[in-house]
């Protein structure tokens, strides 16, 4: 065992640092967890580019796709110094980095590969997509979607409905699961994946806000929209298998990610429980506080190797079957943790709007506070996380 | 970064586990529970024959040299059979501190016969404060001539009764910080008066009350230098942390699996019990819980294989294990329904060893604050 970084990944965390220090109101703790990242679009945008330019935004695709083949520690690092600065951009639209360019390198023709890869190492708006997964009679049980893609000439065409839907109101292109052979004698074995033009005629999107009224995510209507062949991903009715890889990639960046945030909200929360009065005598030194701000640190460090494992296991060539499971349900638990320990410190402040000039922190607490259910339920309940641990790591018989 | 254990470290666990399954069957547990002594010599020099004592010694004193890393490996091992005795005061309290701090003279007159299996060493450190803590210790040892005469008394001593040396943390001055004065005496303990009463604990393992009523220690049986004890206690207490933890990450493990088999063999309402939700997240938890565990053990434990240890990785190491056990004791037992309630089944050796692992190099208080210094308050 060696648990030690080497010096390409402490100087790339260096670089991210001097970046942040450039690039962002200097010390000022972001809050990006209640809106994902999409209220400031532009803004975002631009940050993408500049991450584009320094090559951090894909750097761990090869090099012909506009990567520069950083291994899977690095990209760890990466986003674990991304979410710490709170540095905007770093998706396009969050599935076109995570999930739909390493899907296309594992799945994609190769002129698919071509065409897409590169717009979304640009870091430009043509390179961002959204992922059309769920819809209203297919959360949980995702198989049981119903939109449909019926072939016709050269084309396919499709109707039904996406709900919950991230970004796609930013989103250049989407990741579509629909269904091809309603008649498979197994749900999951009728599914692909297309490549959808969100310009195409037919395509409607409308917002839903979360409850705090923010627009992070939609519902989007698909009404006879008419898509080439060329776009269906890796062979008809294979798309389950697809399906499934895409969401190990999407929950193997959760633990680097929540790690970053809340390793930066721990050190906000702590300065601020040094500097606050309470009773006479500094936050810091009341034993509660010390023994939850110490719990949050322990669990944080288990997090951080759940992260670094889990990348060393798929840079070892293996394919983790539920350490990304495991690893979700622990960044969401901790991510609720940190935000209730974080709401009892601010006290009575913690209610206040994040955006207001009373919030402590910048509103960062507040947004974890608000943001971790959400984030607690995208990409897999921990409920369907826990059933594919107790199924595929601890071989129980299928729970549901 | 790499996750993986070496292939010799892999063979060594393999070969432990077999060892064990076949000398440390559960009953042998329950027999030692009850039994005056507490282990089995026999077993004890089995081990001493594998190599076990001497493991990461040099070889000038029979030991094999390997990395801190194999110890954590044996312990887990250990822990997963709960074997009774003497190994952990002996070893990863007594015989480790001897090999940094000993003089020449102690490490060639003690470790070799640690290494045989022929020497049980424990650690008197513990008052009636009842913490690890230096303004604890309140033993005192007063200077006459060349020897120090050891006057007070220390609790919750593991193994007390069958060792043969005790190293005693007693205060020789006062300074500007409690830490300042404690010296670590060895006490012979055949040659002394010292007075040994059990404290009988709900663990099934030995724990006694020490007392030392005069007893006088030559002048050259003191462990590192006079009033500079606690220097070493601090060192002690941060291996032994993380052997400790071992221990438990080992029980965590076998907790986890024997519940997962119960699940999977247990029929009701015509089902498994593991093909329903409540049960199968359950296991889910204990798994995630198991996991941190060992990942935070075995950072801990690399710092100290590369001579780099660090305290707070190593708190958080204890204090992860230390929840972590007991939650998973807790849940398996729910887990078994009354089976696991009963005399019979092993889960409830593991509940009942839960408190004096916690408490063994240090409660969750103790390294909670050793994490949070670490953040700057």
């Amino acid at each position: 065992m060696d648990f030690r970084l080497g010096e390409k990944e402490l100087a790339l965390k260096e670089e991210i640092r001097k970046f942040a220090k450039a690039e962002l109101p200097p010390d000022l703790v972001r809050n990006t967890v209640i809106d994902g990242e999409f209220r400031d679009f532009d803004f975002e945008i631009s940050m993408s580019r500049k991450l584009a330019r320094r090559g951090w935004l894909v750097m761990s695709w090869p090099e012909k796709y506009g990567g520069r083949d950083a291994s899977l520690l690095e990209q760890t690092i990466y986003e674990m110094e991304i979410a710490y600065w709170g540095i905007p951009g770093a998706w396009m639209g969050i599935s076109g980095i995570q999930w739909v360019g390493p899907c296309l390198m594992m799945f994609g023709t190769e002129e698919q590969r071509g065409k897409y890869l590169p717009l979304i190492a640009s870091g430009e708006k043509d390179g961002v997509w959204c992922t059309g997964y769920s819809e209203p009679n297919a959360g949980s049980d995702f198989a049981n979607i119903r939109t449909r893609a019926v072939r016709d000439g050269d084309d396919y065409i499709i109707n039904g409905q996406k709900v919950w839907t991230s970004a796609a109101h930013r989103a250049r292109w989407c990741w579509l699961a629909v269904r091809t052979a309603p008649n498979a004698t197994k749900k999951h074995q009728g599914i692909s994946i297309f490549i959808v033009d969100m310009k195409s005629p037919g395509v409607t999107v409308n917002p839903i806000l979360n409850y705090y009224g923010r627009h992070h995510f939609n519902e989007v209507f698909f009404d006879n929209v008419r898509v080439p062949a060329s776009n269906l991903v890796g062979e008809e009715n294979r798309g389950w298998y697809y399906l499934m890889q895409s969401l190990a990639f999407e929950r193997r960046s959760i633990a680097p990610t929540t790690y970053g945030s809340l390793k930066r909200i721990l050190e906000e929360l702590a300065k601020y429980a040094g500097q606050t009065e309470y009773e006479g005598q500094p936050l810091s030194k009341n034993p509660v506080v010390r023994a939850k701000l110490a719990d949050l640190a322990i669990n944080l460090e288990a997090l951080k190797m759940f992260a670094f494992q889990l990348a060393w296991r798929i840079s070892q060539g293996q394919i983790p079957i539920y350490e990304s499971s495991r690893n979700k349900i622990m960044g969401d638990d901790l991510m609720k943790q940190g935000a209730i320990t974080g709401a009892e410190i601010l006290g009575i402040y913690s209610q206040v709007d994040p955006d207001s000039e009373w919030a402590k922190l910048n509103g960062a607490i507040q947004g974890a506070y608000l943001g971790f259910p959400g984030q607690a339920i995208a990409a897999g309940t921990a409920e369907i996380e826990k059933s594919i641990i107790g199924q595929f790591r601890l071989g129980l018989p299928k729970s549901y | 970064m790499n996750f993986s254990f070496t292939e010799e470290q892999d063979m060594l666990r393999i070969s432990a586990r077999d060892f064990l399954a076949k000398e440390c069957p559960k009953a042998k547990v329950r027999e030692m529970a009850r039994d005056e002594r507490g282990y089995d010599p026999q077993m004890w020099r089995s081990m001493a024959e594998l190599g076990w004592m001497g493991l990461i010694f040099p070889e000038e004193y029979g030991g094999t040299n390997a990395s801190f890393m194999d110890l954590v490996i044996l312990m887990e091992e250990m822990g997963r059979n709960i074997v009774p005795g003497p190994f952990f005061s002996t070893i990863a309290l007594c015989a480790l501190p001897l090999l940094e701090y000993g003089s020449s003279g102690q490490k060639t007159k003690f470790l070799p016969q640690i290494v045989q299996g022929e020497g049980i060493w424990t650690f008197a450190l513990v008052e009636s404060s009842g913490k690890y803590e230096a303004s604890g210790i309140k033993l005192g040892a007063v200077l006459k001539g060349t020897n120090h005469v050891l006057q007070g008394y220390k609790l919750f001593v593991t193994d007390a009764h069958v060792a043969d040396h005790i190293v005693v943390a007693g205060r020789t001055g006062e300074g500007k910080r409690p830490e300042d004065g404690i010296t670590l005496f060895i006490v012979d303990v055949r040659a002394s008066n010292v007075k040994i009463e059990e404290i009988p604990t709900i663990g099934g393992d030995r724990q006694f009350k020490v007392s030392f009523d005069s007893v006088v220690v030559p002048g050259d049986d003191i462990l590192g230098k006079i009033g500079d004890g606690w220097a070493i206690v601090d060192l002690v207490l941060q291996r032994a942390a993380v052997l400790k933890c071992a221990e438990m990450s080992g029980a965590c493990q076998a907790v986890l699996d024997m519940t997962g088999s119960y699940a999977k063999e247990r029929i009701q309402f015509d089902r498994p019990i593991g093909s329903f939700q409540a049960i199968q997240h359950k296991l889910a938890d204990m798994l995630i819980d198991v996991e941190a565990v060992q990942y935070l053990l075995y950072q801990a434990a690399w710092g100290i294989s590369i001579g780099s240890p660090s305290p707070w990785q190593i708190s958080a190491a204890k204090a992860k294990a230390n929840e972590a056990y007991q939650r998973i004791c807790i849940e398996a037992i729910a887990a078994h329904g009354a089976i696991g309630y009963t005399m019979d089944h092993d889960v409830g050796l593991y509940y009942r060893r839960v408190k004096a692992a916690q408490f063994a190099a240090g409660d969750t208080d103790l390294h909670r604050e050793v994490v949070v210094t670490e953040l700057g308050l």
